[in-house]
């Protein structure tokens, strides 16, 4: 196992990089936020953590820490105009936002080199940093989603006149998902700035915003867990079966499609409410044996 | 010069308003963002340019093949993605997911047959004619594409505002349950609806791969993104909207273009999208009223 591992070593970084991306589009799902920023933010996210490590020489944490907070303080600036809109609107929002940060990406190329793209990113980060900084989101998420911040997420996205008739301020924790996505967003951007040597505006566009999309209905929008093993999936899947390697994008098509058609809630919470299912009727099953 | 940038302006905008007429249809009818419209546009593309190159057929003919297969492509995109989902009565976010995972599947078999290649129409399908006026160049290509992309929006709306089937069409778009009620049959609407919006697409996809002389399996992506600033300035679903929406954002660009920084003129456009969001989400003319709160599933 261990040597699978070893051998499937950078595979195995990018599940991780991409299940920090996953949460980032997660975390403002499940508060009920139509977003497509988190390719917007992982943009911003690599540039400032590239920079910090080019320019001024920070150490790794430094650097990651700088880029989730980038991606924060976006979320934060975005907040307050997407509170105004809803549904549909906030995703072309959202996209334009992309669009933005990536012709910026473009234009400013004394900062981030244009199109050409800075290179000559030392790798800083390695599966061990990866792994701690996972262990970290996790357990942040799952404090968010155990509280009543969770559960104010999951009213608001099922139904919102019932949570303002609830007393949950729907502005307030779309903005306090907004700016978690931002920092997750950021933060995944600064490990893929660490990791991949150069960045260049296109990296962040259309296809990472899709891919950040498929984690999340595959794996699932309510669990913790969902968008990691959305992310597995779709990571390990062209690996595993390199035949279809070529048609890596076709599969994923397909993969989205059939998700949301058949299983709508994802992989793990289709899993999770299989097994309620089964733990009550068997519980229904003792109470009528037992009396 | 500054005329010219204007007229300039226009052909581009008219592309515009060419591609966002089939994708704001889809949205006034049915409240769903058919991200996989622009993959039609590029199949469309795609079977224009084989039926120039591969079957030696004119040009006229190959537009209405394009057309054809754009419109059978964009009802199979309605019956595998989207028609599922409408049965179960969630829509608005599945849509938009199942609609960009088709899109991933279509691109995926462009980039397969054309083997990542740019394609281009060869020399002499459409007549380089070049005329000049009052000091303005413009050519036979840019008047045609200008006066096409105005039939069509026209005829569009002769269609949905002066026929039966677009008055169906509009009662469906109002309250499918009513409209089915009073013996109008919505699966029938939803099939004109897509067979419309992919027949625009595919005429928008050999007229725009004429224009810039290249046809390859990523052309749909700008013109979709393209299209969302198209819609909003219009207002989402308004067919008069894309028209004039699409050729005030081919102004806007071209003159961006021309006057600032040809890379900065995405910021700007995404900028307007941005701030008209927020000013006037229905849109610059603003007599649609199309929530813009809407309750997710």
């Amino acid at each position: 196992m261990s040597g699978f591992i070893l051998g499937h070593l950078s595979v195995f970084e990018l599940v991780l990089v991409n299940g920090v991306l996953a949460y980032s589009q997660y975390i403002a799902l499940r508060a009920g936020v139509f977003s497509m920023a988190t390719a917007g933010f992982a943009a911003l996210g690599a540039y400032t953590a590239a920079l910090f490590a080019v320019r001024l020489g920070f150490p790794v944490w430094a650097g990651l820490f700088a880029a989730a907070l980038i991606g924060a303080v976006a979320g934060l600036v975005l907040a307050l105009p997407l509170a105004r809109l809803r549904g549909v609107f906030q995703a072309i929002a959202t996209l334009a936002f992309v669009q933005i940060v990536m012709s910026v990406g473009l234009y400013w190329e004394s900062l981030t080199g244009g199109a050409l793209g800075l290179n000559g990113i030392p790798k800083l980060v390695h599966p061990g940093h990866l792994l701690v900084v996972l262990a970290i989101v996790l357990y942040v998420l799952r404090a968010v989603s155990r509280t009543g911040i969770g559960r104010a997420f999951d009213t608001i996205r099922q139904d919102e006149t019932v949570a303002v008739s609830l007393g949950i301020s729907v502005v307030k924790y779309q903005s306090l998902a907004f700016v978690l996505s931002g920092a997750l967003g950021g933060l995944g951007g600064g490990l893929i700035a660490y990791r991949n040597y150069s960045l260049v505006p296109e990296d962040f566009g259309f296809p990472l915003l899709i891919a950040a999309l498929s984690f999340v209905v595959l794996g699932g929008r309510n669990a913790v867990a969902g968008p990691l093993v959305g992310a597995l999936i779709l990571t390990l899947l062209p690996e595993v079966a390199r035949p279809l390697a070529d048609y890596r994008l076709a599969v994923n098509g397909v993969l989205i499609v059939l998700a949301i058609i058949y299983w709508p809630y994802g992989v793990v919470d289709t899993v999770i409410l299989h097994w309620r299912q089964r733990k009550a009727a068997r519980a229904q099953a003792v109470a009528e044996v037992v009396p | 010069m500054f005329t010219q940038q204007l007229l300039n302006g226009l052909v581009t905008g008219s592309t515009y308003a060419l591609f966002a007429l089939g994708f704001t249809l889809v949205f006034g009818v049915l409240h769903v963002l058919n991200l996989a419209h622009g993959a039609v546009f590029m199949v469309g593309a795609f079977a224009g340019l084989y039926t120039v190159t591969t079957a030696g057929l004119p040009l006229p003919l190959a537009l209405l093949v394009a057309m054809l297969v754009g419109g059978l492509i964009s009802v199979a995109v309605d019956w595998l993605a989207l028609r599922p989902l409408r049965q179960r009565g969630t829509t608005e976010f599945g849509a938009i997911i199942s609609s960009l995972g088709i899109a991933q599947v279509l691109m995926s078999a462009g980039q397969a047959v054309s083997q990542t290649q740019i394609m281009r129409f060869p020399f002499g399908t459409f007549p380089v004619v070049i005329y000049q006026f009052w000091g303005l160049r413009i050519s036979l290509l840019q008047i045609v594409i200008l006066l096409l992309s105005l039939m069509l929006a026209l005829a569009l709306l002769l269609f949905l505002f002066r026929s039966d089937f677009g008055r169906q069409i509009r009662a469906v778009a109002i309250s499918e349950r009513t409209s089915s009620l009073l013996g109008i049959r919505p699966g029938r609407v939803y099939f004109q609806t897509f067979f419309i919006s992919g027949a625009l697409a595919g005429a928008a996809g050999v007229i725009i791969g004429l224009a810039f002389n290249s046809v390859h399996f990523l052309m749909g992506e700008p013109y979709l993104l393209r299209a969302f600033v198209v819609i909003v300035l219009g207002g989402l679903g308004s067919i008069g909207g894309a028209l004039v929406g699409g050729l005030l954002l081919g102004l806007v660009q071209t003159f961006s273009v021309s006057y600032l920084s040809s890379s900065l003129s995405d910021a700007i456009i995404y900028s307007l999208l941005f701030g008209i969001l927020l000013l006037r989400p229905s849109g610059l003319f603003g007599k649609l009223h199309i929530e813009t709160r809407v309750v997710r599933a």
